[in-house]
């Protein structure tokens, strides 16, 4: 019987197509704002990519990645002489204002790192070298930034576009130049500035030689000593905090400094709520849409199901031919819903905005909710069916 | 042609039906005695509401009646649970409906191989069998094509078919020829007497067509819920009221 289903569904082309876009449309919705979500999310913690380390130490009433709150220099002292330390690096991080040569400004996230490790230095370089930054006055910027900050030129045929900065260009911060010696590769960051690269040193001169400008410390244990271990420690004899820095966001720590940044937007944005009344409102959409077409198959099919019933089918029957028939349209929707959040993602992804990243957890929990409301529009139609009387096939 | 035997193959024995509770209730059947005989034709008439239509379900088994016996081929139907129902339809009965009931998205010999579908016959079986039913009733190489692009007594033809795939012992034909002209409604009608033929069947019409009369065994006239008379020649029928 289940082909019977198949080919009753399959036979009524309009009905299938309507369905499909429904249950398609659902899935679209519902992976496409998912995955855009978590990509806004995964920015909050960008800075935990962009500067790697084992352990982030903070002031104590720091919340998350983005919440530097300075702490003296000589912290840095009391971290380095903690049990287990392999060393520690001290790393600032601020937001401040660039200007450009033409007199526009920027906002910024300016990263000072140590100069003589460069602890906390970007992973990758497209142009430049790191141990350029140890010149004065010297930066690196980001290949976003590079095209943000870039200058706007007319053309010979009249258009105007963009030049992105390259090593050699300069800006200001606060009425002292910054000269670009290297183009970084990172990921961008939940307030938008580019990231701009320099020495410690050199970040707080930026920072008009502000008291405190230590904002957090990169520190790497020991070997034969677990990050847990000693962050323990070091919150113990420092009183400080101190984070670990996994981002396997399924599976957190306590400790996460991304898990505690992720859920710190959580709680005090409305991003949440807004994508999630979007995901619920692919998933009503989805029902409704769904739902009603299925129903109105199911109608126009009533008297067939009767006669089928009266020919011995029982309800188990029928309702597997009808459980059958939603699941299918709904793995097809739900095939091509999810293509098209993935083709839309790509193309995000190429024009980097906004940010999208499909976990597999989101590519199932749709597969899950688009087989849900299959489910519940063959639930429907069951009820419907099971309430039709074998004997109404001799009504005419 | 065999001619008809004179077992029973039906037989309901003072069945009461009635819908609706209080002033709204309506009596459908008062004592209704009805028997039909194996390996014949037997047709039930009668004006419009004077419960054909309720005895053909009940002896189909799609109406449990409030009162009274009902025996088909043997088998007590009265007090059989729903579930039992189902079963005795699936392995003994064999419909042909009005207006045909075939489904429109299924090919004809799809929709032939429904009532061996719910069985649990295997597709590549049941579209064997419904192949040489197929040819039986004169419908060989329209195994393709959809009800809506054959004509009426082609699709009744085809319903004829699904009837008899699982080779039901009682036929059931409720208004076979009404969608019918009159050449068609007689050569389908003469297809249903031949059938009836087999020596362990029965079929039952119900019909309001006086033209296909001539092809019943036995007429059985029905007013007020009741058999009023059963004949064996239509012209004993007074069809002044039909």
């Amino acid at each position: 019987m289940n082909r019977l289903a198949l080919n009753m569904l399959f036979g009524d082309r309009a009905k299938l197509a309507m369905l499909l876009c429904g249950l398609a449309f659902s899935a679209l919705l519902m992976a496409q704002q998912t995955s855009v979500f978590f990509g806004i999310m995964s920015w909050t913690y960008t800075p935990i990519y962009n500067i790697r380390s084992t352990i982030w130490v903070s002031d104590p009433m720091v919340e998350q990645a983005n919440d530097a709150k300075p702490m003296r220099d000589t912290e840095l002292g009391k971290v380095r002489s903690v049990d287990g330390v392999s060393w520690a690096a001290p790393l600032h991080m601020s937001i401040l204002q660039a200007r450009m040569t033409d007199g526009n400004f920027k906002l910024i996230t300016m990263v000072g790192i140590d100069a003589d490790t460069f602890a906390g230095a970007p992973a990758q370089l497209s142009q430049g070298r790191i141990e350029e930054l140890r010149l004065p006055n010297t930066v690196i910027i980001d290949e976003w930034g590079a095209q943000l900050m870039g200058r706007t030129v007319v053309g010979p045929d009249g258009k105007t576009k963009t030049v992105p900065l390259k090593p050699g260009d300069t800006f200001e911060i606060n009425d002292i130049e910054a000269r670009i010696v290297g183009i970084c590769k990172v990921r961008r960051a939940f307030t938008g500035g580019p990231f701009v690269y320099t020495t410690y040193d050199r970040a707080k001169a930026y920072n008009l030689d502000a008291r405190r400008t230590l904002s957090f410390m990169l520190v790497e244990p020991r070997d034969g000593v677990s990050a847990a271990q000693l962050c323990e420690r070091i919150e113990r004899e420092t009183e400080l905090k101190a984070w670990t820095t996994d981002t396997v966001i399924w599976d957190w720590s306590d400790r996460s400094l991304a898990k505690n940044t992720f859920w710190w937007f959580w709680k005090n944005t409305g991003i949440p709520f807004s994508f999630g009344t979007a995901v619920a409102l692919g998933l009503f959409v989805g029902i409704a849409i769904s739902g009603q077409t299925f129903y109105s198959f199911v109608l126009e099919n009533l008297k067939y199901f009767a006669a089928i019933k009266a020919m011995g089918a029982g309800m188990a029957t029928i309702a597997r031919m009808l459980l059958v028939q939603a699941l299918t349209a709904g793995l097809i929707g739900f095939g091509l819903g999810a293509g098209m959040a993935q083709a839309i993602g790509r193309v995000m992804i190429e024009k980097g905005m906004p940010p999208f990243v499909m976990f597999p957890q989101i590519f199932w929990a749709t597969l899950v909710l688009v087989l849900g409301i299959s489910l519940v529009s063959a639930i429907i139609g069951i009820i419907k069916v099971s309430r039709v009387d074998a004997a109404s096939v001799f009504r005419g | 042609m065999s001619q008809p035997t004179f077992e029973t193959a039906v037989r309901t024995h003072g069945v009461n039906m009635f819908f609706g509770e209080g002033e709204s209730r309506v009596t459908a059947l008062k004592q209704a005695d009805f028997e039909a005989r194996r390996g014949e034709l037997i047709m039930l008439v009668g004006p419009s509401g004077c419960g054909k239509t309720t005895l053909l379900s009940v002896i189909a088994g799609t109406l449990t009646p409030q009162a009274g016996t009902v025996e088909v081929f043997g088998q007590r139907l009265d007090g059989l649970g729903q579930e039992d129902l189902t079963t005795f339809r699936r392995k003994n009965l064999g419909f042909v409906f009005q207006s045909f009931n075939l489904i429109p998205t299924l090919t004809s010999l799809e929709n032939v191989t429904v009532p061996l579908l719910i069985q649990g016959v295997s597709q590549r079986e049941a579209e064997e069998r419904a192949r040489i039913v197929f040819e039986k009733v004169g419908l060989k190489g329209r195994e393709d094509s959809r009800p809506n692009s054959l004509s009426g007594g082609q699709q009744q033809r085809v319903a004829i078919a699904r009837a008899l795939v699982h080779e039901p012992p009682l036929l059931i034909c409720d208004e076979p020829t009404s969608a019918l002209d009159k050449d068609t409604g007689a050569q389908i009608m003469e297809m249903i007497r031949t059938l009836s033929r087999a020596p362990n069947r029965c079929v039952v019409v119900v019909t309001h067509d006086q033209r296909i009369f001539r092809f019943a065994d036995r007429i059985a006239e029905m007013e007020d819920g009741r058999i009023r008379r059963v004949v064996d020649d239509p012209r004993q029928l007074d069809t002044t009221h039909l």
